[in-house]
């Protein structure tokens, strides 16, 4: 191991991707070229319901250059049936039958009905225009009510309703006599609008059939590569031995790029009837369109409050719109129930839940899916504060747990060991000063101005406490292979598929510690189902504790077995082994140092180190979490509204969290921040946007789909609270999703309390500037 | 359709190539000349992955057309390092964290290589200003920020909070 004052664990180590990142010579899907590869698109629906009646593909398949034009029936005859990508979080849910292109009817606008392959993707665009799709209209089910009506068009028949999945209630401790006891009860129905991933890079894949060998080589952009070999395997009836799936760079993600999507499934099966690689590239408005879409529920909460402002029960409804093909969104409400109580204690807890499917993109992870737990209770907690009069952080101080002190578990279960949110709050409030606040609040309101503080709070299972019973979360474990080459640099073969998070850096900033060789003597190999151990991939803040512990326990495990091996050379013991600059010598006799690289070529030859260690000088290793922990933290905005134009303009910006130990400070405020800016994006700018009526998506361009720029997102200052460490070894926790998880209710608090002079009180997270004014009366409600 | 022939100059170095009136200016040098680096974000010109410079200038080659570049000096991302020794730009960015993922980096090293030209000692807001029209969906822009101000001889650590 390094010595502490050498090691990069802890330090912003440069990163290893950036070379190539930086020079325009990374990979990524949209750079894979292929000899004799092909172009698709899609033809897409124009409907959000429709029931397809006519497919003429005649004059499409007569353009030069064009080489297939596949019908949703024609795929369907190529393909299995299944959920696809969505498949993994959809288990025990009910399950529609639906193909991989629409083939009966179309259930979105941008729903894939027909894919054309031709020379250049200019031409398969063209040929698209040739296709013509009739379709008898059906009405289109938008609204959460809409999709209530059992009168309303079902848009699966064989489900035979648009509601998916109803969830009775649920109730945790003595909900009546919460209600019974109260003072007062705080009753709202709080919204998360709908809104959506956009990377940068949009979805896309090359997917390669050899005819010789049977083998389907797929690039992909992917956050998962053996996630979704599966799914090419499953919906293409394949053994999963013939699927390879390689991934290289990767533009952003945020949980959307996760499995085979529908359209990398056609793309697949069109490559195997033609025996020629095929690319798609998702253009930025079937991206906005069709891609999928996240958030969107609606809660009826009442708060059981004392008049000291401890809550003493919560009674929560909430329904989920997953959008038109079922996934991720039916299992969510399980995850928001089991997270609503955060790190307070609340007495009592019901929950209720429905999810429905209406004629809109389906819904896919996005960066913290299960969110609005926390929106809702921080919202919650703002809207009691107002209630007493009481200042907001009072009312989390009086209600979040203390460490070490009863209660040891949340309501619905999990262990809260460890958890720092009153560290955190108490940070804030000394970095805010609230009271001074207040009096620059009170005095630029007797001129006109309208500042606010808003501040939330929120915990993060990344990975959580060890759970009895439990192991590595909700995914599994992490396996890692390790390597010590004949140059003497350490291979490392990860499941982890970073598309941002610079696994590349921290696993070997990790790894070199432990092995102890110079951070740039470690290679990470990601990316490609032939080598890379099964794994789920990048996700759920798992890889920080998960693969960060691996890539710990594993270094460990190889430099064990290099020892072993060394001791063999010298006729020594492992335990007198010592590695030092790149060469392992026996303690105290550093001259008759054996270079790693020659250890490595021992092992490869016969004969030098006994029959079980020859070979390569490999390790496979597994880590289940260890400890675990949570992750999570405090964060405040400070905001001036301008009562004259809506606008919001963010003063300061404040985070106080606890993702563990840190692995490399630069990358952790990196995701700190880049999920911020999302969640200021959610608030101020973001949203998927439906017409009630027809169904037509309003946001199908960065001209209607508003992303934050460099103008609307401020400094964010951060501070890193100093951890309660669980395991031995390994304290490096999840960052990724917090800061998206925690902004929206942060900046809402905030405009609320700017505009609490007006009486406003806000009930939805999505609060662009003509929204602002409608709240404060300045124009019309919009109806 | 008919064919146009296109000469003009890619980081230094002549190049021609045969293009239809519609291929944009991005798909002629990711396609035709294989300089993959330029990266296309929504092939609508707000994003501005795609920023390239046109005899100095920036320009949003999904907005281009080739024949329109016909005889014009390109500056790609390809050609900001030098001999393989990445530019004081982009020694900068590395040093600073500037990016994640990587995909909107192209268009703000391009951007950011035109403003400094114009500008080599721009304050905070000018820099923000000057990049409006880049989207980044993973940073945040603070890092970003950060390089240019690194790049432009400030010592890239953050100025004290705004209060
Ligand atoms: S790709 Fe050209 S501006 Fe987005
Ligand atoms: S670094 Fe990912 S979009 Fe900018």
């Amino acid at each position: 191991m390094q010595n502490i004052a050498e090691r990069y664990t802890g330090a912003s180590v440069k990163r290893s991707e950036d070379p190539r990142i930086l020079t325009g010579t990374g990979c990524y899907v949209d750079d894979v070229r292929l000899p004799g590869m092909l172009h698709a698109a899609f033809v897409r629906s124009p409907s959000a319901h429709a029931r397809i009646t006519g497919v003429d593909v005649t004059e499409a398949r007569k353009l030069p250059g064009v080489i297939a034009v596949l019908t949703g029936e024609e795929l369907d005859a190529l393909t299995v049936r299944g959920p696809g990508a969505a498949g993994m979080f959809s288990a025990g849910l009910p399950m529609p039958s639906f193909s991989v292109l629409a083939t009966d009817k179309v259930r979105l606008v941008g729903d894939p009905v027909v894919l054309v392959v031709a020379e250049s993707r200019y031409l398969a665009e063209d040929a698209c225009e040739l296709v013509v799709v009739d379709y008898e209209e059906l009405p289109a089910v938008i609204t959460q009510e809409q999709a209530l009506d059992p009168a309303g068009p079902p848009i699966f028949e064989d489900l035979g309703s648009n509601v998916l999945v109803r969830s009775p209630v649920a109730t945790f401790g003595d909900v009546e006599g919460a209600f019974a006891r109260a003072d007062r009860v705080v009753r709202a129905e709080l919204r998360q609008h709908r809104h959506q991933n956009v990377p940068m890079e949009c979805r896309g894949v090359v997917c390669s059939f050899d005819l010789g060998s049977g083998e389907l080589t797929v690039y992909s952009a992917t956050q998962g590569v053996h996630i979704a070999r599966t799914g090419f395997a499953t919906q293409l009836d394949m053994p999963l031995e013939k699927v390879r799936v390689l991934a290289g760079d990767i533009g952003g993600s945020f949980g959307l790029k996760l499995g085979a999507a529908r359209e990398d499934i056609a793309c697949a099966a069109a490559s195997r009837r033609l025996g020629r690689p095929i690319r798609w590239i998702e253009d930025r408005s079937e991206n906005l369109t069709a891609s999928g879409q996240a958030r969107d529920e609606s809660f009826e909460v009442e708060a059981a409050i004392s008049n000291e402002g401890h809550i003493l029960g919560l009674r929560v409804k909430m329904i989920i719109d997953t959008g038109a093909y079922p996934g991720l969104g039916g299992m969510l409400p399980e995850a928001v129930k089991g997270m609503i109580p955060g790190p307070y204690k609340i007495g009592a807890l019901s929950f209720e839940s429905t999810a429905v499917i209406t004629n809109k993109a389906s819904y896919v992870a996005y960066r913290g899916p299960w969110a609005s737990e926390t929106w809702v209770r921080e919202r919650m907690i703002d809207l009691i504060a107002k209630e007493l009069a009481m200042e907001p952080l009072e009312v989390r101080l009086r209600n979040v747990v203390t460490r070490g002190e009863p209660p040891l578990q949340m309501l619905t279960g999990r262990s809260l060991v460890g958890v720092t949110s009153r560290e955190s709050l108490d940070r804030i409030a000394a970095l805010v000063d609230v009271e001074a606040f207040r009096r620059r609040q009170a005095e630029a309101r007797a001129q006109g101005r309208y500042l606010g503080l808003g501040l939330a709070t929120y915990i993060e299972a990344a990975p959580g406490p060890r759970t009895p019973g439990g192991g590595g979360g909700i995914m599994g474990p992490e396996q890692m292979r390790l390597r010590l080459e004949e140059d003497g640099t350490v291979t490392v073969f990860t499941s982890q598929m970073p598309h941002g998070q610079s696994h590349q850096t921290t696993l070997a900033q990790i790894a070199a510690d432990e092995f102890g060789v110079p951070f740039d003597q470690v290679r990470v190999v990601v990316g490609d189902t032939d080598v890379v151990p099964m794994g789920f991939g990048t996700g759920g803040s798992r890889s920080a504790t998960m693969a960060g512990g691996v890539s710990l326990h594993g270094a460990r495990a190889l430099r064990a077995k290099v020892f072993e091996v060394a001791a063999h050379l010298f006729e020594a013991s492992p335990e007198d082994m010592d590695l030092a600059a790149g060469a392992v010598s026996v303690r105290g006799v550093p001259a008759r140092a054996v270079p790693l690289g020659e250890i490595a070529r021992a092992a490869h030859e016969p004969g030098r180190v006994p029959r079980d260690l020859e070979g390569d000088l490999e390790v496979t290793a597994e880590y289940d979490g260890g400890e675990g922990g949570w992750a999570g933290g405090t964060h405040a905005a400070i905001v001036e509204v301008d009562v004259e134009t809506g606008q919001v303009r963010i003063e300061r910006y404040l985070v106080a969290e606890d993702c563990g130990v840190l692995i490399n400070p630069a990358i952790v405020e990196g995701q700190v921040r880049g999920g911020v800016a999302q969640g200021i994006g959610a608030v101020l700018l973001e949203r998927s946007a439906y017409d009630p009526d027809s169904g037509q998506y309003l946001s199908s361009t960065f001209m209607d789909y508003l992303i934050p720029t460099a103008c609307e997102i401020p400094r964010i200052e951060i501070e890193h609270l100093e951890t309660v460490p669980l395991d031995a070894d390994v304290n490096f926790r999840g960052v990724g999703e917090g800061g998206m998880i925690i902004a929206p209710p942060t900046l809402c608090n905030a405009i609320e309390d700017a505009l609490s002079p007006m009486g406003v009180r806000v009930t939805e997270q999505h609060l662009p500037p003509c929204r602002i004014l409608e709240l404060i009366g300045a124009i019309a409600l919009d109806p | 359709m008919s064919t146009f022939d296109v000469e003009l100059t890619v980081n230094g170095t002549p190049r021609q190539g045969s293009v239809e009136p519609r291929r944009t200016l991005a798909d002629f040098l990711r396609e035709d000349l294989g300089l993959t680096g330029t990266h296309l974000g929504c092939e609508h010109g707000v994003c501005g992955a795609c920023t390239v410079l046109v005899n100095g200038e920036p320009a949003r080659s999904c907005l281009m057309l080739a024949v329109q570049a016909r005889g014009a000096d390109i500056l790609t991302v390809e050609g900001l390092a030098n001999n393989g020794v990445m530019n004081p730009l982009q020694q900068a960015m590395w040093e600073s964290h500037g990016f994640q993922c990587g995909f909107c980096t192209p268009g703000f090293l391009m951007q950011i290589t035109a403003l400094l030209v114009e500008n080599p000692n721009p304050g905070e807001e000018e820099i923000r200003e000057a990049l409006s029209g880049n989207l980044c969906r993973c940073t945040g822009y603070e890092s970003i920020v950060n390089g240019v101000l690194r790049a432009a001889g400030h010592d890239g650590s953050p100025p004290e909070p705004r209060h």
